[in-house]
């Protein structure tokens, strides 16, 4: 019996990888098989199985093999599936499946037929065992017409029907066995009806070669001629539950041969806690009440698959319509929402590079698109109303819903990872959806899925897949949209105004018909604009449905459009930039102070794509341009103040798109936003001065203004000082009045109101609005209160003539350093804040949610930490800063504040301070409280970055952190509480 | 849940009902109603009742209807008292926003999502509560005193007393309501009852309690007397206290519960115990929450005054009690600080929480109170390390105020509610001046 054993060469041409080894044992097969194995997902694999069955019974192997076909058939399904492999070397018996080879799979009442004949009237264990080897025999055989086939794509959907019907048969026949089984007495049994309903893929019958069966279980007893039931129903769901359970046994229980699969009951009503059998009135009652939205989805698929027809055909036609009254129903929008979410969350890290079904680009991806379509639009239109996936595609297109080109393209996708997924779990027979990463086993992948022609290649195609898939809900749910608005050429179809209204609506607009009116006006139209809007439009649409308000975000984007007309750059960067179009698309639908804004400042989109254009322009930057822009406008003031003011828009617009991006800090947003004033107040003093002579000039910044520490909408403390050169005091007085006055007429903005406050002047209100820095001397001298002292902590250079600025400041040091500061003047700051905390809260606020003035938030940080200063800075020099945290670092670091405590006070701070931008951009208004109202908080959580429904967590966060800030700040300020004080 | 709507709508139809009264409770255990027609039910459970969320925060009106009121259709009674006359039936409510998200400041919801921290861990918290209550002939005082209806001691049968045939009748309502009573007798005081609820888990017994409440007032009116909560009405005599028997479950077993351990009692129990020890002092404020609370917590009479434990010690806050061999499942401690005016949802989480965190945070057990520690002198106490509950309610109000545990579990809302409230009491309590003073001080002075 020896041969001359064939050259590695020829062996590696086969496609064997471990040629020695194959090399070795390919003599114990017979000669002919040789080139069998070329046709083998793994050559290796099928060779030792090979050699292992002929072990075990090399007459049934023999057999099969000396039929060249069979031949072929048996090593093409040992080379793709172990799985199978072990069930032929458990039962070799069934080795005679391939001899019989299907031509097309068998139906539901063929497969049917041949699995009762096995059981053969069987009601014990015996008869489990033979329904699941026969059940494993036409699976055996269904496996080898898939592999045998020249286009596994083509046929996918064949295939997961003959899986569903083989399913659906061995339910049947698994009834049968539970009936004879049954120890209630036998007429009663006979009056019981019971049918299952197949969910999911079974349902669809699209199923994969192992998955759970999702089944919901019906059941009531037999009606005679008259009607009358012949049995109590009670009674008859008593006897139908056993028989569910019965019947869950024979094909899950553990026997010799091993369990089919699991049957899944848990989508029946109430779920896991429900009765697992229900009769036809007590489900409609359920689905009529109480079904949650998802369960409707689940309902799409339901197909009677197994047990009495009539009762099924019953409960489909009580149950189904109602599936499509659901995208009607309150809550839909949510609940689309959060099904997307499960689509997209919860894949373990390990997975996310390998999952085939979950995660952007995965076979759920298209199931929920398509599923979402229909149920929009099967409320009105029966045609779509389809079970399968694919089936339901093509009813989409055939009657108008996706274009036919994109229906085509994505039922290819599709099959492909359906494919995928098939031979994926054929290999072991195992319930998987992770593409393998043993690069053998990839390269088995690609030979038996006849996808590609290596690995590589098939990870490859797969990649490309996965991209045009992640597109797919754009293209078949938003796309179609324009459709109902403008004539796409395009397209072969249009969805009328209440088909695209049903989507918006389902898609979270909230006035759809406004909408579709912006849709219309951006896509109609034969510019070339419009045919760029018309391809980039359904993306942004999605984009801005995940927003917050993407109704306003749908309005701006418009507008800004409309502005932008036919810019190229514009439109390119739409088009070809994912990164900036998704900013845009963020930022319209989050705040309304960027889309009033951006009515000026249209070009600013472009910064969204590039970071670096989203960081604050230096100081130096700013101030060149100011000069620039006086030079250019020589001889205009006013058109030289607008220019300047213009500036400072569009410089505070690209602070808040950075802000909302993420691109700064709230601690860089202040600096530069205090930046970006006292830049505008240095151009336009310039002009102020034109004719004046013969005096210094300049603006202190005070408050926050001096602490660098603006927000959005912040007022400007400032004060002014002058110093007379060659003009006489009086008269420098009046030149400076008429500074001042011309100052506030030429910064006057009504677009981005710049309020100059000069009320921390001396005297306040009733005090001059400007006086000469020996009259600040003077005053100070003879009359400093310890508020005017703790005001000028936070004085610092604005604008105008710096020597004079630094000599006010210089002089300022003196009141604000003191050497040392009396007990009474320290009682006396306390004294004010408690009065403050008492009296400037407006009337009704809740001093808990003011952002400024409220419990632990911005004031009570500011002024513990300014009283430190009073206290100390003269000792500790680094505490000589107008900046809160700053100083409250030097705190730290001269141990006057533990860092413990300064952690506390330093988040309420920020959360404060981050919230009150927020409110700003989020309203275009300023505000101080944080907002009770919903959709208004869940505006501000969004810009603080929590996800979507973070309402009540940031409300919680905001309320404990500045809850335990104000501990810290009473014990640090008013100090440890005398025991005898009561509250 | 769905089969119990469906349940509710077929019962009102087929007995008739005339009003379904919504029940929830305020911040400070006022149980609030609002009463329904029959046919708004069905809406109620879908769309909830808009009412004003001020009413639960125990302040005054502020704003308008900004929450909504969700019936649980588990929570379904007939009340007895009503007879047969205009059948009505009650469900407790969870309070939501208009979004659906649940109202931070429903304590329902409070202990809820305590339970849900507790079920994260894998436990279930179980309670049993001993209510203490009065019996008084009328709320109308008589010189300035209130009148008990009997003058009866502990266990006292009284032939043809008011109070036995209060409590018979009492009982039967309460089973009417599905309410298990485990035990029932005459306490101390005169005119003193108490009757004990079966355990159940916590948010059952929480809303048993509401319900005992009300019905112990009805029956009271019904037979010609005043029943009151008040943890200390007389001076001189013992308060109403609602001890309460806690236990966590692991699934079908009792974690308390191991054979080897000192009185049987688990790792974890001797965890929890520590928990409760640990801040008992923060949680004061929300067990004994009245001015009142105080002048039972310490006016002796077996009330517990010091942070100690104890197997079968009387005088400590957390018993250790005996239960019969093979009753492994029955294992449980007993807090005995909470006072019967508690709210219980509140109360309940806290106990929870505190426990947990001696779970958490493993922490050791101390030593066992031995002997009365009511008994000892300062110096003793002191020595054992025996450290006093809160004397006043402002004392307690200040330890609650710096507990990060408390404001976690309650959630800032609720926190903020109550210790609102509670200062209002305190400083409307100083105001007051007391027949006390009037006595001692007014003829010397």
């Amino acid at each position: 019996m020896s041969r001359p054993a064939p050259k590695l060469s020829e062996l590696a041409r086969l496609g064997f990888s471990e040629l020695s080894e194959a090399g070795r044992l390919i003599g114990e097969v017979p000669e002919s098989t040789l080139p069998l194995f070329a046709g083998a997902a793994d050559p290796d694999a099928a060779l030792r199985l090979l050699i292992r069955l002929r072990e075990r019974s090399a007459a049934d192997v023999d057999r099969v093999l000396a039929d060249p076909e069979s031949a072929e058939r048996l090593v093409r399904l040992i080379g793709a599936s172990e799985g199978l492999a072990d069930f032929l070397l458990r039962r070799p018996e069934a080795l005679d499946a391939l001899e019989h080879p299907l031509l097309v799979p068998l139906d539901h009442d063929a497969a049917r037929a041949v699995l009762a004949d096995a059981v053969d009237g069987g009601a014990d264990e015996v008869a489990w065992v033979r329904l699941r080897v026969a059940y494993r025999r036409e699976l055996t055989r269904l496996a080898s017409w898939d592999l045998s086939s020249s286009d596994a794509v083509a046929v996918l959907d064949t295939v997961a029907a003959g899986l569903a019907d083989l399913a659906s048969a061995a339910l049947d026949v698994a009834i049968e066995i539970a009936r004879r089984a049954s120890r209630f007495p036998a007429e009663q049994v006979a009056a019981t009806r019971f049918s299952i309903i197949a969910m999911g893929k079974t349902g669809a019958r699209e199923l994969n070669y192992l998955s759970d069966i999702d089944v919901i279980y019906v059941g009531d007893a037999r009606r005679d001629a008259d009607g009358t039931p012949v049995l109590g129903d009670d009674r008859a769901v008593e006897i139908a539950t056993r028989l569910a359970i019965d019947t869950q046994r024979v094909v899950s229980e553990l026997a010799v041969e091993p369990a089919l699969w699991e049957v899944d009951a848990n989508l029946r009503p109430e779920g896991k806690d429900g009765a697992l059998v229900r009769t036809l009135d007590s489900h409609r009652a359920y689905y009529d009440r109480w079904a949650k939205n998802w369960e409707f989805q689940a309902l799409l698929k339901a197909r009677p698959v197994a047990g009495d027809a009539d009762l099924g055909d019953e409960y489909l036609q009580r149950i189904w319509p109602l599936v499509w009254t659901s995208a009607g129903r309150d809550g839909f929008v949510e609940s689309v929402q959060g099904m997307r979410e499960r689509v997209t969350d919860n894949i373990p890290a390990d997975e996310v590079d390998v999952q085939i079904k979950l995660g952007p680009g995965g076979l759920r991806d298209v199931e929920f698109t398509i599923q979402l379509l229909q149920l929009v639009h099967g409320q009105h239109d029966e045609s779509v109303r389809r079970r399968s996936t694919l089936d339901a595609l093509e009813a989409l297109a055939g009657s108008g819903y996706v274009g036919r080109a994109e229906a085509a393209e994505f039922s290819r996708d599709y099959r492909t990872l359906r494919v995928l997924e098939h031979r994926i779990q054929l290999s072991r027979m195992r319930r998987t959806h992770l593409m393998p990463r043993d690069p053998d086993a990839l390269r088995a992948l690609a030979r038996t899925s006849g996808l590609a022609a290596s690995g590589d290649a098939l990870i490859e195609a797969w990649q490309r897949i996965k991209i045009e898939v992640r597109g797919l809900h754009e293209r078949l749910f938003y796309r179609p949209l324009l459709s109902a608005v403008a004539g796409l050429p395009d397209e072969d179809f249009q969805l009328t105004s209440e088909q695209a209204e049903a989507r918006l609506s389902a898609a979270g607009f909230r006035d759809p018909r406004g909408a579709l009116h912006h849709i219309a006006a951006l896509t109609s139209g034969v510019s070339r604009r419009a045919a760029i809007q018309r391809t980039l439009l359904p993306v942004m649409l999605s984009w801005l449905s995940d927003g917050p308000d993407p109704d306003y975000g749908l309005l701006a984007f418009r507008r800004l459009s409309d502005d932008l007309g036919e810019a190229y750059w514009f439109l390119r960067m739409l088009r070809d930039s994912a990164g900036g179009a998704r900013r845009l698309t963020d930022v319209l639908s989050s705040s309304r102070f960027v889309g009033v804004l951006f009515e000026r400042f249209p070009e600013a989109a472009a910064w969204l794509e590039n970071d670096s254009e989203l960081r604050p322009r230096s100081a130096a930057l700013l101030a060149e341009e100011t000069a620039a822009t006086l030079a250019r406008h020589r001889g205009d003031v006013d058109a030289a103040a607008l220019a300047l003011r213009t500036a400072r828009r569009r410089e505070v617009l690209r602070l808040a798109l950075a802000g909302i991006v993420g691109v700064i800090t709230v601690e860089e947003l202040g600096r530069s936003l205090s930046e970006i004033t006292a830049t505008l107040i240095d151009g336009i003093l310039t002009l102020a001065r034109r004719d004046t002579e013969g005096l210094e000039f300049a603006v202190i910044a005070m408050g926050r203004f001096g602490g660098g520490e603006l927000g959005f909408g912040s007022d400007a403390d400032i004060l002014y000082v002058h110093r007379p050169t060659s003009a006489t005091p009086e008269d420098a007085q009046k030149q400076a009045e008429k500074i001042v006055r011309e100052l506030i007429r030429l910064s006057e903005d009504l677009r981005l109101p710049l309020e100059l406050d000069a009320g921390l002047r001396p005297e306040g209100k009733n005090g001059p609005l400007v006086r000469s820095l020996d009259s600040y001397r003077a005053y100070y001298a003879r009359w400093s209160l310890t508020w005017e002292a703790q005001a000028l902590l936070r004085a610092s250079v604005a604008a105008g003539d710096r020597d004079l600025a630094l000599d006010f400041l210089h002089m300022a040091d003196d009141i604000r350093y003191p050497a040392s500061i009396p007990e009474a003047d320290v009682r006396e700051v306390k004294r004010i804040k408690a009065r403050v905390e008492s009296e400037r809260l407006p009337r009704g606020a809740d001093p808990a949610r003011h952002l400024k003035l409220g419990r632990g938030s911005l004031s009570d940080v500011e002024w513990l930490v300014q009283l430190i200063q009073l206290q100390h800075a003269a000792a500790v020099p680094a505490l000589r800063t107008t900046s809160t945290l700053d100083a409250l670092a030097a705190a730290v670091a001269a141990d006057l504040v533990s860092a413990a405590d300064a952690d506390r006070l330093r988040d309420a701070w920020l959360i404060a301070s981050r919230a009150r931008s927020a409110l700003t951009l989020w309203t275009a208004k300023t505000g101080d409280v944080l907002p009770t109202e919903r959709q208004a908080l869940e505006g501000v959580a969004r810009l603080l970055a929590y996800p979507a429904g973070g309402a009540n967590a940031l409300d919680e966060d905001y309320l404990r952190t500045t809850r335990v800030a104000r501990q810290v700040f009473e014990t640090l300020f008013y100090g440890p509480r005398l025991s005898s004080t009561q509250r | 849940m769905d089969k119990q709507r469906d349940f509710v709508l077929r019962t009102i139809e087929e007995r008739g009902v005339k009003f379904v009264r919504l029940w929830f409770t305020d911040v400070v255990g006022t149980l609030k109603s609002v009463a329904l027609a029959p046919a708004e039910v069905e809406g109620a459970f879908t769309e909830g009742v808009g009412f004003d969320g001020s009413a639960i925060e125990g302040l005054t009106r502020t704003s308008e209807a900004d929450v909504l009121a969700i019936p649980d259709p588990t929570t379904f009674q007939i009340l007895p008292w009503r007879g047969d006359v205009d059948p009505t039936a009650r469900m407790f409510c969870d309070i939501t926003t208009p979004d659906g998200q649940p109202a931070m400041a429903d304590p329902r919801n409070v202990l809820k999502r305590t339970l849900a921290k507790a079920a994260d861990r894998g436990f279930t918290f179980y309670t049993h509560p001993e209510i203490e209550f009065y019996l008084l002939k009328s709320s109308q005082m008589e010189n300035g005193q209130p009148v008990p209806v009997d003058r009866a001691g502990y266990f006292d049968n009284v032939p043809g007393g008011t109070a036995h045939d209060f409590r018979r009748r009492s009982v039967r309502m309460l089973e009417d309501l599905g309410i298990s009573v485990e035990f029932s007798h005459h306490e101390a005081g005169p005119g003193q009852n108490e009757i004990d609820l079966r355990y159940a888990d916590a948010l059952t017994t929480a809303d048993n309690i509401m319900t005992f409440r009300t019905v112990v007032k009805e029956v009271a009116i019904e037979q010609g007397c005043y029943a009151t909560f008040m943890p200390k009405p007389f001076s001189g005599q013992p308060g109403s206290g609602m001890h309460t028997h806690v236990s966590l479950f692991e699934g079908d077993s009792n974690a308390f519960y191991d054979a080897s351990g000192e009185y049987q009692l688990s790792r974890i129990g001797r965890q929890f115990v520590a928990g409760l020890l640990q801040h008992a002092p923060e949680i004061t404020a929300i067990t004994n929450q009245f001015i009142n609370s105080y002048k039972r917590l310490w006016g002796g009479d077996e009330a517990p005054s010091y942070l100690t434990w104890g197997h079968n010690n009387r005088s400590a806050l957390v018993r250790v009690p005996i239960y019969k061999p093979g009753k492994g499942q029955s294992a449980r401690v007993e807090y005995r600080a909470l006072d019967s005016a508690a709210n219980p949802y509140l109360a309940y989480s806290l106990i929870l929480a505190a426990g947990l965190k001696g779970i958490e945070e493993g922490y050791e057990l101390p030593a066992e109170a031995d002997g009365d520690v009511w008994n000892m002198s300062d110096g003793e106490r002191r020595a054992l390390g025996y450290a006093p509950l809160p004397a006043s309610l402002d004392r307690a109000l200040r330890l609650m105020e710096e507990s990060e545990l408390v404001a976690e579990t309650l959630g800032e809302h609720v926190f903020n509610f109550v210790l609102a409230n509670k200062r209002r009491d305190v400083a409307e309590y100083r105001a007051q001046v007391t027949p006390y003073e009037l006595a001692s001080n007014l003829e010397i002075l």
